[in-house]
């Protein structure tokens, strides 16, 4: 459901500390080497180097080692990350650009099967701005707030099943009133739980499927959509009271199965944008609306799914990205925007009944919120360090 | 780009108890390099060599790049002026109109996205190397011309249309003389998603990467504040043969016959906004009236129309694009002797559009028409026609004049206005620390 990927890094760990030895690629032919190159390898990380001063600059990293690595932009007293190559092949030239600022600088190299190296400390003086260094967060960092998410998502899907319980009860006696008030409490309750999709595997598929590909007369169409679908356009109590049980069956299996899934690292930055970016393609756009009309709620929950990542990871990412407290204003503007939608009844107006006006206003915000949004992605990714700062 | 600017408007407390407290207010441009980089993204002095950039330095003006150098494209047109720079020249090879709703919240807020349009039209149009991202979030640029952004001679006009005057900014009191909604005429087929809008963009260039470009760096910088309404692009075709003025989807050479640019007593008295006309408000000054016709032309049917009836149409040979009683292509039609249409019709759209009276004078309008073309209607016709856009000082003594004369013209059967609006081109940014519209909003 969410697709964006995102590769895990090269450089492992536990690779650190591993055997260092020697492989100095013979050095190119005729003249030396332009003024910005930064050349690396197994037993060198930048050898001497020089900055002009501040301003914008572009090294050219020449990886002379007979393996891939990574090479960053360090300030050498804290480990605050410049910048950083994540891929580099070896034998090649790759050019990393930053905006220079009086600062302290550094390379740091992190090649597969060998120890971390740090090169000379190169200082700018005076007090030009540059591009901030960023503290790296750690995989150390993440597993407890992957193991926090993990329990919140746990304790999520055992009010899930309760609540799908119910609406399968609601059906089967054919109280198909109170069938469709409860579908929505058990699929809000199901939008909350927005980073752990990709963990959820197949299950995913099964409770919250969209009918595109399989089509909404297909058997195999199963979960929240399914039944939604027939409960608002007059499905009969024999058809759906299967379609229920599957359903609350399905998530208690997910239940059953949770505490051996694992929510990958990456997720817990990456997720904190997605969740918003998949509301804008399927909830606000409609194109989840199989008849109930409540993408709006919809969005509401995924805004609470965005909100529990940003409060684990708030520790983490107060000191790294001054935009933080900016995002909760924007996200509270944008619930509010969408609960303003809601019917004195308790209800929810459909996206395609808005008036145009109030129709942009949420797109733009929520536009707006993913783009404040996505650096998280990149501030969160567990980096390696040199484990020395 | 200014920074986290000084709060004007503290908004209300609603966070929810767990949350920090709210900063001051939004901004739309607090997203940018995900707010990290501590540099600020390079304006019109930004450095870029030739092909790829090594080294640039924003804060040194030297180091701006012989862009023209890559890949034949355009200089760059100078931003800063009286006027904005996309009004005057011919029609570009490729343009992007697009129309948008202001969903800034406050005054406050507008005027900050009206201040993040220039500076992205300042450095879109001078070109440069974009801010490296660092560690600190997705680049700032899309890439989409590579490392360093050409300018490819692009223009970025901005307008106003009659509803952002309305009551949520303020500005009911500043509502430009001419600015109304636009008015159907009564061979029309209005789409009212097509239509009108609190603000204009037109963006073009000399290819269609440079524009869509420079429409995907503004529509990411001002994410918050406004939300396209409609879109059209619109491409001008070489003259064909060269020397002479690029056509139409008729066939036709479209826009022969235009007032003189060179001649600033011209513009003065057509194009430009008049200074102190009645109850035109002074912030004006340096603007002109835009309209943007949307009309869709059913070449199928045209095609299966032969020739004679096309110029009879039209008044022009279509393929030198003479009038019917000329014999060249900028030759003035002779309507005084032809005054029963013997020669060119008196229904014919050229002699409607310009009967070259001395009455008809002052309804001359700047044509600037596009060709579009995407894709295919309900039946599986072509759906092509025309970006119409002109400028000018008043737009009912102007386009509406004309178009009045038109009304029922024979052409009307071949064609059909289906969207667009009347807005306001803004006046020029004058320099560096001049936005558009800062004199509406200051």
């Amino acid at each position: 459901m969410l697709a964006a990927v995102r590769t895990p890094r090269l450089f492992s760990a536990a690779a650190a500390g591993a055997l260092l030895t020697a492989s100095l690629a013979a050095c190119g032919s005729g003249g030396g080497p332009p003024p910005n190159e930064i050349t690396v390898s197994s037993n060198q990380c930048g050898g001497s180097w020089q900055l002009p001063g501040p301003g914008w600059h572009t090294f050219e990293i020449n990886n002379q080692s007979t393996g891939g690595g990574e090479i960053d932009l360090i300030d050498p007293a804290n480990g605050a990350v410049y910048d950083e190559e994540v891929n580099l092949g070896p034998g090649t030239v790759t050019p990393m650009s930053l905006d220079v600022g009086s600062g302290r600088y550094a390379f740091l190299c992190l090649f597969d099967d060998f120890s971390p190296l740090t090169g000379a400390t190169v200082t700018v003086p005076g007090h030009t701005a540059g591009a901030a260094a960023i503290l790296p967060v750690t995989y150390n960092d993440l597993i407890p707030l992957a193991k926090q998410y993990q329990a919140y998502t746990e304790a999520g899907l055992k009010v899930l099943a309760r609540e799908t319980a119910t609406v399968a009860a609601d059906v089967r006696t054919g109280h198909l009133a109170a069938a469709k008030r409860d579908w929505l409490t058990a699929h809000l309750q199901y939008e909350t739980l927005g980073a752990a999709y990709d963990a959820f595997g197949d299950f995913d598929d099964e409770v919250d499927g969209r009918a595109d590909a399989l089509g909404v007369n297909s058997p195999k169409w199963t979960g929240f959509y399914r039944l939604e679908y027939g409960l608002w356009h007059g499905q009969s109590v024999k058809e759906l009271t299967p379609v229920a049980a599957t359903l609350s069956s399905d998530v208690n299996a997910l239940l059953a199965s949770w505490p051996a899934q694992q929510i990958p690292l990456l997720d817990v930055g990456l997720r904190t944008h997605e969740i918003l970016e998949n509301a804008l393609e399927f909830q606000l756009t409609g194109h989840d609306d199989y008849g109930s009309g409540t993408t709006l709620a919809t969005t509401v929950a995924n805004i609470a799914g965005t909100r529990e990542l940003l409060s684990l990871l708030r520790p983490l990412l107060t000191p790294r990205y001054p935009a933080l407290p900016a995002i909760y204003t924007g996200l509270t503007q944008f619930q509010s925007l969408l609960e303003q939608q809601r019917r004195p009844n308790g209800t929810w107006i459909p996206v395609s009944a808005l008036p145009v006006r109030v129709r942009q206003a949420i797109d733009a915000a929520c536009g707006q919120l993913d783009q404040e949004l996505s650096p998280i992605a990149s501030i969160a990714e567990p980096r390696n360090t040199a484990n020395a700062f | 780009m200014p920074s986290e600017p000084v709060p004007a408007n503290p908004l209300p407390s609603d966070s929810v108890p767990a949350d920090p407290p709210p900063p001051a207010r939004r901004s739309f441009l607090r997203g940018m390099a995900g707010g990290i980089a501590g540099g600020v993204i390079a304006g019109g002095a930004a450095g870029a060599a030739a092909g790829y950039a090594f080294r640039g330095d924003p804060r040194n003006p030297a180091a701006v790049a012989d862009v023209t150098a890559i890949d034949g494209r355009l200089p760059a047109v100078p931003f800063h002026g009286k006027y904005q720079a996309g009004i005057l020249p011919d029609p570009q090879r490729a343009t992007a109109v697009i129309s948008f709703d202001a969903t800034a919240t406050t005054r406050a807020e507008l005027t900050e996205l009206f201040q993040t349009v220039t500076d992205r039209a300042r450095f879109l149009t001078a070109g440069g190397t974009p801010a490296p991202a660092g560690i600190g979030g997705a680049p700032s640029d899309s890439g989409v011309l590579g490392p360093t952004v050409v300018p490819d001679g692009l223009t970025v006009t901005f307008g106003v249309g009659s509803t952002l005057f309305d009551d949520r900014y303020g500005l009911a009191a500043q509502t430009p003389a001419h600015l109304v909604p636009m008015t159907p005429f009564p061979n029309d087929n209005l789409d009212p998603a097509q239509s009108g809008g609190d603000l204009i963009l037109q963006l073009s260039a000399g290819n269609a990467d440079t524009v869509i470009h420079a429409l995907r760096d503004i529509a990411k910088n001002t994410r918050g504040g406004m939300q396209a309404n409609w879109r059209i692009d619109g491409f001008a075709s070489p003259a064909r043969p060269a020397g002479t003025v690029p056509r139409n989807m008729l066939g036709f050479m479209d826009g022969v016959a235009n007032p003189a640019v060179t001649s600033a007593k011209t513009m003065d008295s057509l194009v430009w906004v008049e200074p102190g006309a009645a109850g035109e408000p002074a912030w004006t000054a340096g603007g002109s009236y835009f309209v943007v016709r949307l009309i869709r032309m059913f070449v199928e049917f045209w095609d299966r129309v032969d020739v004679y009836e096309q110029e009879t149409m039209i008044g022009r040979r279509r393929d030198t694009g003479f009038p019917l009683d000329g014999d060249s292509l900028h030759a003035t039609p002779d309507y005084a002797n032809d005054p029963n249409g013997d020669v060119v019709p008196l229904t014919a759209h050229i002699r409607l559009a310009n009967p070259r009276t001395p009455r008809s004078t002052s309804s001359q309008i700047l044509r600037r028409a596009y060709n579009y073309d995407r894709g295919l209607d309900q039946v599986g016709d072509l759906d092509m026609g025309l970006v119409f856009t002109c400028f000018q000082q008043d737009i009912g003594r102007q386009f509406e004049a004309v178009q009045t004369r038109l009304i029922d013209e024979p052409l009307v059967d071949y064609i059909s206005p289906f969207g667009g609006g009347y807005f306001l081109a803004l006046p020029g940014v004058t320099g560096p620390s001049d936005y558009y519209g800062r004199a509406l909003l200051a």
